[in-house]
């Protein structure tokens, strides 16, 4: 494998190209030109969403394993790679990066302050999420990993809303505290492999005495855990989205979230499966608690973005309790759950984000009637309610489907508490639909517009997304699968 | 293609349950603001599921054992899930009702809805309904029943909150869907356990499992009594059934065809749909019978204190749910399911009926109708009695048949406590319903001179009276006229309609089920063919006795009581019990209690680490004085320690 | 007279004297010619070291020009930032830069 091996088109560093290259050509239009910057970055992202789009319908789920490799020593005295590749774990997961920024950046289309360095932030962001998911060496999901956390604290601290300042801090510190956890794991395990290669693969070959996985997985968990908000580090989460605008709050529980899932995954489940044995208990009890955690305090909150917030811990608990169970239908539930959940809380967001832009309130009590006023905004948020409580036919479903059943079988306590969180979930979201769309017309509103044809297309691909694998589960399941049922075996 | 031109069957199912769901799609996507053409659509596309129903019931009346088409949908591991048909006379049955009665809803609603704002969504969503309930009748798996279950409880959520600007309304849907949920949950997880401890939930699998002994015991039970809560909560069992009369904020066609006649009916569908898998284990199906009897006699006591027309039929809606369930709890599978039958077709008219007259008075308290003269409108009129009359169970309508089955179902039971709840529920639903009609029939003090009305009165009034004769009338009135003819003839088609029903299952799955049957119709129990029927003629006696007769105090009895009176009209006080547990136990305990952690423990603690480090910086810098060459005084001094000590 | 010693002694007493004046001078002016003193002590310590002891004639001798030249542009440098805080501080004296303390 240390021959160079690039057959064909490199369809994955094309991929990252899109968002590098983008980013330069904003950089290199002028600033007032805005309506340029926007058509422009909206064309790359529509170039990386058709590359995306190819990329998983070429992908053969058959053959399975990693295809489109790309591979060639970078560093050769510390053995880092340029490796990219892709199977049914990164897959989805490019499809909704691919899906999530192209929507965000149409959702953004009425951004009028500082648009230029507002895309380019963007797409250095989205650069970093690109190589996160498609690299195969951990040198280099570091470094993107960094890349993608950075932009976070501009993007938040300048176009933020409520507390920016505060926001952006919290979230920066909590995720770099991440950070400061997975750079020592992963240097000891480098160390520990020999300190000649940093391929995922080569070092999961080579293999790691228990001790060091106890103690890498752990760090790894953690590390990664913060950024999947993982209870009980989740507070920087809804404080974060709260205080973040509209595409970054998109991007960021669409897509950010699931880059800490994901690392778990990859890294520390690759290299650590003595370690996931040893830690699972606790990382389902973490899970369990912050399904029902995150739902009960989802009650309390009187912010719209605080609520969708607190469904995200809810959810993302979902893809840990999935993972603990180290098996088949919990895995392939959990990959499943972060490309669902990554699709429905950006169109959370995206409706969300229009009506802030339209009533300049996010206070729920403030609202009320809306969908007398905008019953198309309204119906957006409302089906995103129901695929956050898991409404047969939306993707979500059949993703807490797989992870209960595995859950239910390997954790029952845990799994019937879990559960037990459903009926809660349903309970707040409708509360926040009720409370926030129903009731008297509100004459506050009564002046704002629907959202027009234009701006109803981002909505509109979200929502066709979550119903389109809400009845053909198969479809990504089967990519994700090839995948899985290996994986597993290596536990 | 060819696959259809060889299997007409196939086609007639796919397309006749498919269809409702383009026909939603098309209205929200398309027709929204054609609100014509969008009822059209939708009372098209479920006029041809109807037709489509009835063309398998007949193709298939014959057929030798249930015919099953299934097709993978999602493989994980070791779990398949199929999508796919499973047709046997129960599910076909269950089809034809719910194609019929909501063809009929609908058509009925062309009338009742005329000039809604929300006439469109309104269509969209009982298309979406239709569908749901459709696929949920032939699925051929439990769990791709439970998807359709949930989907169904979904529409029912939309229907119940679609006059949504009213806060009751949404707040009715939020309570209907969140109480029915807690249920679910339990059906979900009965599911679950199922598949891990067999791996298949194949509908005629399971049975078989269950009556060949291949399943232990406990997890029969367990499961089965997993699957019992969602039962409880779709079916408004007790103690989940405060929600149906709740439910009763949606339009009233929508009361007729979710919350009476099909949706609330899925639950004992189910019950019925796994039938020999329940009766594989004798605990659950005691529970069962206790759940449907307690359930049968509370909802009865609550709706003999109502004045609401709607909620005086769903309490009874509960009621009669509750015997359906007591029914088939104590093995009478065909008792069960006749009188979910006939059920859906009288309740379904009694609430058209009665959505008449709140359609002509605007109003839903019976004194007052009855006060305007509602029985002036003959037509409703003779056919609400018809309705009442049935479901007191007097010959020779539907009801009486279906309801003597359940009767001598029960009395197979050694136990006679269950038959004489079974009477006495008898009893109070003749009660009830009778004093709703006689409200109406007989006001106090005759029918109200015309108060003096201003000119938009008037004007309304002119109104309603060109409706009375208009097309839009009719179109409420035949609905009606068709359902009142069924009641009169269902009751004639039960040994047809037993022998189908017995052809469908093997009668290996079903022996002691089927016995029981048998002699619930054995001509031997002549005396509780005259119980049940004067069990019903003393209700209706004694609410002449109170409301109809010339010099009647028209108060009841138990206007007597004001302590009972009070206890059944607070619906036994368990509304304030979940509302009290709700306020206390989630919102005030457990979500107070996190949102402090959250703010105070994991936040606090976060920024106190902050708030430390900062502190300590603070500590620290007063070596920082900002005169420069202090720091370059400790520098040299510090350089010339180090030198010192380096060197001597 | 021509021995290392006398050289050390002078160049050890410059350097004390610019250490000196560093620490002691209030203004800006006087601080950095206090430091030219100290580079210079070690201008003539490298041109002595080399005159007495070194077997290249010629190493001391670069390293001398070389801080020469470092002198020249630290000047330069230390010049212009005592300009940029003369036009902030409208003084050249060191106790009114004071904007670093704790």
């Amino acid at each position: 494998m240390t021959s160079m091996n690039m057959a064909g088109f490199p369809i994955l560093t094309a991929i990252l190209m899109s968002t590098v290259l983008g980013l330069f050509a904003i950089l290199f239009i002028p600033a007032e030109r805005t309506r340029l910057i926007k058509q422009v970055s909206l064309g790359f992202a529509t170039v990386g969403l058709a590359m995306c789009i190819w990329l998983y319908f070429a992908y053969d789920s058959q053959k399975g394993g990693l295809q489109f490799v790309e591979r060639v020593l970078w560093v050769k005295s510390l053995g880092i790679y340029y490796f990219n590749a892709v199977d049914g774990l990164n897959l989805p997961m490019l499809l909704l990066t691919a899906v999530v920024l192209f929507t965000a950046i149409w959702t953004m289309w009425e951004l009028e302050e500082r648009v230029k360095e507002f895309f380019a932030l963007i797409f250095l962001l989205v650069a970093g999420v690109y190589g996160v998911f498609m690299s195969m060496d951990l040198f280099w999901i570091f470094v993107w990993y960094d890349v993608s956390l950075f932009p976070m604290y501009p993007l938040i601290a300048i176009w933020g809303g409520t507390r920016k300042e505060y926001g952006a801090m919290k979230l920066t510190l909590y995720l770099l505290a991440g950070s400061a956890l997975i750079l020592p794991a992963i240097l000891y395990l480098w160390v520990q492999g020999g300190a000649v290669t940093f391929d995922l693969f080569e070092l999961q070959r080579i293999g790691f005495s228990a001790f060091d996985q106890k103690l890498t997985f752990l760090m790894l968990y953690l590390g990664f855990g913060i950024l999947a908000a993982v209870w009980p580090f989740h507070t920087w989460s809804p404080v974060g989205h709260v205080a973040a605008p509209t595409a970054v709050s998109m991007i960021h529980a669409g897509v950010l979230m699931k880059l800490g899932a994901y690392g778990v995954i990859r890294i520390a489940m690759t290299l650590c499966p003595a370690g996931l044995g040893y830690w699972s208990d606790l990382m389902a009890i973490l899970a369990c608690i912050g399904i029902v955690y995150g739902a009960l305090v989802g009650l309390a909150q009187t912010d719209l973005k605080y609520v969708i917030g607190y469904s995200s811990v809810s959810h993302m608990g979902v893809v840990g309790l999935g993972l603990a169970t180290m098996t088949v239908n919990g895995i392939n539930g959990a990959v499943f759950q972060m490309f669902a959940h990554g699709v429905m809380t950006a169109l959370f967001f995206s409706s969300v984000g229009y009506i802030y832009d339209r009533t300049h309130t996010k206070y729920i009590p403030d609202l009320g009637g809306l969908s007398k006023t905008m019953p198309i905004a309204s119906g957006f948020f409302i089906i995103a309610a129901l695929a956050g409580i898991g409404v047969p036919l939306m993707a979500s479903f059949w993703a807490e489907l797989l992870v209960f059943i595995a859950a239910v079988s390997v954790f029952p306590v845990q799994g019937v508490l879990a559960l037990a969180g459903l009926v809660i979930s349903a309970l707040f979201m409708l509360r926040v639909v009720q409370r926030t769309f129903y009731g008297e017309k509100n004459e506050r509103w009564a002046h704002i517009p629907d959202v027009n044809g234009f701006l109803a297309v981002p909505r509109i691909i979200l929502v066709t997304i979550i119903l389109f694998f809400g009845m053909f589960p198969k479809l990504m399941l089967d990519v994700i699968q090839s995948a899985v049922i290996p994986f597993v075996g290596t536990f | 293609m060819e696959v259809f031109s060889r299997d007409p069957v196939l086609l007639a199912t796919i397309l006749g349950t498919s269809l409702p769901f383009l026909s939603m799609a098309t209205i929200l996507i398309f027709t929204r603001h054609y609100p014509m053409l969008s009822s059209r659509i939708s009372v098209s596309a479920i006029g041809f599921s109807l037709v489509s129903a009835i063309f398998l019931l007949v193709k298939l009346a014959c057929a030798p054992g249930p015919i099953r088409y299934e097709t993978g949908w999602l493989s994980s591991g070791l779990l398949h899930v199929p999508f796919g048909y499973f047709l046997d006379p129960l599910s076909l049955l269950m089809l034809t009702i719910v194609a019929a009665v909501a063809f009929l809803v609908q058509v009925y609603s062309l009338g009742y809805m005329a000039g809604d704002p929300g006439y469109s969504r309104y269509y969209a969503f009982q298309s979406l309904f239709a569908w749901a309930m459709m696929n949920m009748v032939i699925a051929s798996s439990m769990l791709q029943l439970f998807i359709f279950w949930e989907l169904v409880g979904l529409a029912s959520y939309l229907l119940i909150g679609f006059y949504y600007e009213k806060q009751s309304a949404s707040q009715a849907g939020k309570k209907a869907f969140v109480m029915t949920r807690v249920g679910d949950v339990g059906f979900f997880l009965g599911l679950i356990i199922l598949t891990i401890g067999y791996g298949n939930l194949g509908i005629s699998d399971l049975n078989t499992a269950a009556s060949t002994h291949v399943l232990s015991q406990n997890l029969i039970t367990l499961s089965a009594l997993l699957i019992f809560c969602g039962v409880v909560g779709k079916s408004a069992q007790f103690p989940l059934l405060t929600w149906l009369p709740d439910a009763m904020e949606g339009p009233t066609p929508v009361s007729a065809l979710l919350h009476s006649a099909t949706m609330v009916a899925a639950g004992v569908y189910v019950f019925s749909r796994i039938f020999p898998f329940f009766s594989a284990s004798p605990d659950a199906m005691a529970v069962a019978l206790a759940i449907g009897t307690v359930t049968m006699l509370l909802a009865s006591t609550m709706a003999m204190v109502t004045f609401d027309l709607k909620q005086v039929w769903a309490y009874s809606t509960i009621s009669q749910l509750g015997l359906m369930v007591m029914a088939l709890a104590a093995g009478g599978y065909f008792a069960g399911v006749y009188h979910l039958t006939t059920h859906a077709g009288f309740k379904a008219l009694l609430f058209l009926c009665s959505g008449i007259f709140i359609h002509q008075y605007h109003t839903n308290d019976m004194r007052v109708i009855g006060k305007q003269g509602g029985r002036k409108l003959l037509i409703p009129m003779t056919c609400i009695i018809v309705g009442a009359l049935a479901l007191s169970g007097v010959f020779p309508l539907s009801g009486f048949f279906s309801k003597e089955a359940v009767l001598g179902a029960l009395a197979e039971n050694s136990n006679p406590i269950w038959l004489l709840a079974g009477l006495f529920g008898a009893f109070l639903t003749a009660y009830y319903s009778f004093r709703l009609i006689f409200f109406i029939l007989c006001p106090q003090g005759g029918i109200e001179e015309k108060h003096p009305v201003d000119e938009m009165d008037a004007h309304v009034k002119q109104e309603h009276a060109e409706e009375h004769h208009g097309y839009l009338f009719w179109a409420m009135a035949i609905p009606v006229m068709i359902l009142s003819a069924l009641t009169l003839v269902l009751g004639f088609v039960e040994h047809p309609l037993e022998n189908f029903m017995a052809g469908g299952i093997p009668t290996h799955h079903m022996q002691g089920v089927q016995h029981a049957a048998e002699q619930a119709h054995g001509g031997g129990h002549s005396w509780l063919l005259i119980a049940g029927v004067s069990a019903g003629l003393l209700g209706i006696a004694l609410a002449w006795f109170e409301f109809g007769r010339k010099k009647a105090a028209r108060v009841g009895f138990l206007g007597r009581f004001p302590t009972i009176w009070k206890l059944f009209e607070r619906r036994w006080f368990m509304d304030d019990f979940f509302r009290k547990t709700l306020d206390r136990f989630v919102y005030a305990g457990l979500t107070r209690i996190f949102t402090m952690n959250d703010r105070r423990i994991i936040d606090g603690g976060i920024d106190g680490i902050c708030f430390f480090t900062e502190a300590g910086g603070r500590l620290f810098s007063f070596l920082q004085s900002g005169m420069l060459q202090y720091n370059l005084l400790i520098m040299v001094l510090a350089a010339g320690v180090a030198i010192l000590f380096f060197l001597v | 007279m021509n021995n290392l010693n006398t050289y050390l002694i002078i160049s050890a007493f410059l350097f004390s004297l610019g250490l000196l004046g560093v620490l002691q001078r209030r203004n800006l002016i006087g601080m950095l010619i206090s430091i030219e003193l100290m580079l210079n002590a070690a201008n003539l310590n490298f041109m002595a070291f080399n005159r007495f002891l070194s077997p290249e004639p010629f190493v001391g001798q670069i390293i001398a020009l070389f801080i020469m030249g470092l002198a020249a542009a630290e000047a330069a440098i230390g010049l212009s930032i005592i300009l940029a805080l003369f036009r902030k501080l409208h003084s050249i004296n060191i106790e009114r830069a004071q904007k670093l303390k704790g």
